[in-house]
């Protein structure tokens, strides 16, 4: 029972760290239909580029992570700004947008590996105050501070997009693009700020994921991009609250399938899930009904 | 309607470079050896008869781009640095020089296939030293026996990789050896009893924590209580270290490279800082300690090779190593030195680049490289001695 | 009728389709003779399985509109089935391929079922998730499939006697058979029925299902004929590269093939043999890139789908409409 108990656990942490990135995956898809393929890409980039700095400026961790933020939220802007709004403005179809985003992603990877190398690095820690131990079940202060930090950042995210006034922006341009341009909403520059926010959310994720296992390696947003993927649309792409449940479903039932089944089958659970919910439900778990079925 | 024309032009032009692209790669007469795009720094000896004086050849194959870029690139610096030194001392065959061919492969199958026919078809190559993955070095290794051409693998694992021909051979280690010699640390110097395995889902870690397994089995009172398989590349081993917590393991022996051993180290020390970690030589390098710090230490490994040994030519190697290139070399990187080296030797005594006698004289000579005595069995593998080192205060640091 | 350039060349290839033809066939046949090494020679054979692979994946993408990126899963499960048979059974090639098609086309009913429900992105996504799954079970199915140790030395296909290898040219042969194959059947299928129904599936999914198509139905059909190329195309693939594991067929594969199918263009068929080319030609061609080149594949896809996203040959025929021959008979008898 305690074992269960711990990899319950640890698969609330892990899935933390999944909703964390998925939340970027769903920002996008929310607003342009658009599956970003780069999304794991930026992800990666915001833990190097963080751990860069880090060591070239010699500034703390914390303030490296923020300033990897605003560098991969740019870098998500000028990713739509080169490669994805000339090929809305031509109306391409959207496997044109699909294959973009494949080749953004091959660039920014060997970029890396070409300036950074391909081995792993050391990341350093953000938080380290030892251990919580309760009836045999331990939680260690990475694993809790993830999470705690991944809660902040989705109430923040969920506050901007539900309160403020980009936020409505937001919400109407994801309703009706072309309604929002007649309301005199800048749609240009709300598709902007969206990708600013998923590649700092992404940014955070990198940060914080990496100081969690301390390793930072280009190949990085692969896997944890595909699983992130998974469970944004496991809880329905589009939505924040979605986003959180599905990374901890895909954590749990990860850390679940490990413990029943062996290491061996944890990474396959993601995707067996993933097949299921579209199936039965195709618009996730909290997604709203968009989807034309003929 | 300009258009369609610039599409069509722009067709013929792609089409027009691939053939010009083929056309580098194919062999046009064999006074002419085609110098692959690849190589920058290859002096085409263009007119110069290649049959005696010209420079000897060795293609070095391996992952440049990619994953595993770092590994592949050690190969590529080893084998410079190696050539220089050849090349210094007057090169081989009696003044002829040594030229290393880069070709990657980015770790893939298709491509090594690829480029093993490519260097087949050249012809001019004395020998191949590479492929990092097993899987990519079996895909090339068929076609490499087949042409007669020398192919030593610093790094392939795989149980039946030098058993594909009698013209591939491995400078690494053979596994049943190293394994042993780990469980001997594990049980004679540590006295422990309760094993877990960690390894990782590749043929390498697959047929490794085989090998352990049947190992233990013959040992009275020492039993496997956990195993655990990961994907390589991905960070999170809480469920491997809540089952090896749970099956109450003294001693976890890590099948896998530094990149899994350091974040492995990390979380499971967070959790219980007494357990052993013990390692394989291949995750011997100083990136280990960079990224582990102090959650690596005690972590105990045999290996083959140590950067820090007070043996002259192996501080002049490293010392090298580090100026030319920045970092230490790995272990992996000092096998692939000595794989050069070995093949170099072959090449002298033989009075030849001719697969078959060099081959023959491969199982002859035995080379004292870096890593080790290197002498290759009749089976194309070596067999070598084993330091054991424990990390103890940033340090690797020799324990017999 | 303006005559730009590329009425010309379409009209002066429509008119002399059979000569056009023929030196193509001449020349494809005659390869051998020229002597090229055996890197080159196998350098074409390899374009000519992604060819296959691309005409394959072409119905489902180009003429039926669905997306697939998990088309190394079929490829991966044609691929193994013929590894296994002849190892663990024996069988004959024929046979061997056979079993592998069938067994890759049921996957595919089984991957074409989510249509029923899911279109767009999403059903994308599920292909994405099965090619992934398939690694999965690659990689777990140890009995089966040795796992991660992959599996080596895949005996060469024989037929009728004689064992095709590089060298005596039979592979290249072989592959220039199941290209032709191939491309008749495509060719056959997309000017059918069928063919007819996947257009106007693609086009408008509404209009098609008020003209009485059932598109669920042929949605399926396309994933199963699709699935059935790319499991002919791997268990020919398997003997040739003689190693394979999970790695082999992973996503990027998946994406290879359908930017072959992009590159090429969406739709056409000749488009699929030229996407090959270059695609595959591209890793060789590109090495004095040297670390470089796979930053340069990623600028071209991106180059490519902001300059021409229809692909390389995706322009629309300026030729009148050839009218089929009963129906011009009909027209002729009611004038």
């Amino acid at each position: 029972m305690v074992v269960f108990i711990q990899q319950f656990i640890n698969g609330l942490a892990i899935g933390m760290a999944y909703s964390l990135i998925a939340v970027g995956f769903s920002l996008v898809f929310g607003i342009l239909r658009l599956v970003n393929f780069a999304h794991g890409a930026v992800y990666a980039f915001g833990a190097q580029f963080a751990l860069v700095i880090f060591v070239g400026m010699q500034i703390s961790i914390a303030l490296a992570i923020l300033l990897a933020m605003v560098a991969a939220g740019l870098l998500g802007v000028i990713i739509d700004k080169t490669a994805l709004e000339p090929l809305r403005k031509k109306k391409s179809m959207p496997i044109a947008n699909l294959i973009t985003t494949i080749g953004i992603s091959h660039i920014l990877v060997n970029l890396m590996t070409i300036y950074f190398g391909s081995q792993t690095r050391g990341f350093p820690a953000l938080f380290s105050f030892g251990m919580i131990e309760v009836a045999g079940v331990r939680v260690d202060s990475n694993q809790l501070m993830l999470c705690l930090v991944a809660l902040i950042l989705m109430g923040v995210l969920t506050i901007v997009v539900q309160k403020s006034k980009i936020g409505l922006a937001i919400r109407a341009t994801e309703q009706n693009t072309k309604a929002a341009s007649l309301m005199g909403i800048n749609v240009n520059f709300v598709i902007s700020f969206v990708f600013f926010l998923a590649g700092a959310s992404a940014a955070i994720a990198g940060g914080l994921i990496a100081s969690h296992y301390r390793i930072v390696f280009p190949a990085m947003g692969f896997d944890a991009g595909l699983k992130a993927f998974s469970a944004a649309v496991l809880g329905g792409i589009g939505s924040l609250p979605g986003s959180i449940i599905g990374g901890l479903i895909v954590g749990v039932s990860e850390s679940m399938a490990a413990n029943f089944l062996g290491s061996a089958y944890r990474d396959s659970v993601a995707f067996v899930i993933l097949i299921l919910v579209l199936i039965i439900r195709p618009t996730g778990l909290f997604g709203k009904k968009a989807i034309m079925k003929v | 309607m300009k258009k369609k024309t610039i599409g069509i032009l722009v067709v013929l032009a792609l089409v027009a470079v691939i053939f010009a692209g083929c056309a580098q790669g194919a062999p046009q007469a064999p006074a002419q050896p085609a110098t692959p795009a690849g190589d920058a720094g290859a002096a085409p000896d263009a007119g110069a008869p290649a049959a005696e004086g010209g420079n000897v050849r060795i293609a070095v194959a391996a992952p440049l781009t990619g994953d595993n870029a770092e590994y592949g690139q050690g190969f590529l610096n080893a084998a410079r640095l190696q050539a220089e030194h050849r090349n210094a001392a007057g090169g081989v065959l009696g003044g002829r020089q040594v030229e290393i061919v880069p070709f990657d492969d980015a770790n893939s199958s298709e491509e090594a296939a690829s480029i093993a026919l490519r260097i087949a078809s050249d012809g001019d190559f004395a020998g191949v030293i590479g492929h990092f993955s097993s899987g990519v070095a079996m895909t090339a290794a068929p076609t490499y026996n087949e042409n007669q051409i020398i192919n030593i693998s610093p790094s392939a694992g795989h149980v039946d990789f030098s058993g594909i021909g009698e013209f591939i051979f491995r400078n690494n280690t053979v596994v049943v050896v190293e394994a042993g010699a780990i469980l001997d640390i594990a049980v004679t110097d540590l006295g422990h009893t309760r094993i877990g395995i960690l390894s990782i889902m590749t043929d390498w870690g697959v047929s490794t924590s085989d090998v352990i397994m049947n190992l233990v089995d013959a040992l009275p009172g020492v039993e496997v209580v956990a195993h655990e398989e990961v994907m390589e590349g991905s960070p999170d081993f809480s469920p491997a270290i809540t089952a090896f917590e749970a099956a109450d393991v003294d001693v976890v022996i890590s099948v896998s490279q530094y990149s899994t051993l350091a974040p492995f180290a990390i979380q499971y020390r967070t959790i219980n800082p007494e357990v052993d970690i013990l390692g394989f030589s291949n995750a011997y390098t100083r990136n280990l300690i960079d990224i582990g710090g102090e959650s690596v230490e005690r972590v105990r490994f045999p290996v083959s090779f140590f950067a820090d040994s007070p043996d002259p030519v192996i501080q002049a190697f490293v010392s090298e190593y580090i100026a030319a290139n920045g970092y230490s070399p790995s272990a992996l990187t000092a096998q692939a030195f000595d794989a050069v080296g070995i093949l170099l030797d072959a090449i002298d005594a033989a009075g030849t680049t001719e697969g078959e006698p060099v081959r023959q004289m491969l199982h002859e000579i035995s080379h004292n490289g870096v890593a080790g005595v290197v002498s290759f069995d009749a089976g194309g593998d070596v067999m070598r001695d084993f330091f054991r080192v424990v990390i103890q205060d940033g340090e690797f640091r020799l324990t017999n | 009728m303006r005559k730009d350039f590329i009425y010309i060349v379409e009209n002066f290839l429509s008119r002399y389709k059979l000569i056009a033809w023929a030196v193509v066939c001449a020349g494809m046949l005659a390869v051998p003779l020229f002597g090229f090494s055996p890197f080159i020679m196998r350098m074409f054979i390899m374009i000519g399985i992604f060819a296959i692979l691309a005409l394959g994946l072409n119905l489902l993408t180009g003429y039926c509109g669905q997306v697939s990126l998990g088309h190394a899963g079929f490829f991966a499960i044609g691929a193994y089935t013929y590894a296994l048979m002849k190892i663990n059974l024996d069988a004959p090639f024929l046979l061997a391929m056979v079993v592998a098609m069938v067994i890759s086309a049921g996957c595919g009913f089984l991957l074409g079922l989510p249509t029923l429900r899911l279109s767009g992105n999403y059903l994308t996504i599920v292909t994405l998730g099965f090619g992934e799954i398939v690694r999965m079970v690659i990689i777990n199915w140890r009995s089966l499939t040795r796992g991660p140790l992959g599996i080596g030395g895949i005996p060469a296909p024989e037929l009728f006697g004689t064992t095709f290898t590089l060298t005596n040219h039979g592979f290249y042969y072989a592959m220039l058979v199941m290209l032709a194959l191939t491309g008749l059947t495509c060719y056959a299928i997309v000017n059918s029925r069928t063919g007819r129904a996947f257009k106007a599936i693609k086009q408008d999914p509404i209009a098609a299902t008020m003209m009485g198509i059932r598109t669920t139905r042929f949605k399926v059909l396309a994933f199963v004929l699709s699935a059935l190329i790319a499991g002919a195309a791997g268990a020919f693939y398997a003997p040739i590269i003689g190693f394979i594991d999970h790695n082999t067929f992973n996503f990027d594969i998946s994406v290879l093939i359908l930017t072959i199918v992009i590159v090429g263009g969406m739709g056409t068929m000749r488009g699929m043999f030229l996407g090959a080319i270059i695609i595959i030609a591209f890793p060789e061609v590109a090495r004095f890139l040297m670390t470089y080149r796979f930053v340069v594949y990623g600028l071209l896809l991106i180059v490519m789908m902001r300059f021409r996203p229809q692909g390389l040959l995706g322009w629309k025929s300026r030729l009148p409409y050839n009218i089929p021959k009963a129906a011009k008979k009909q027209l002729e008898a009611g004038a």
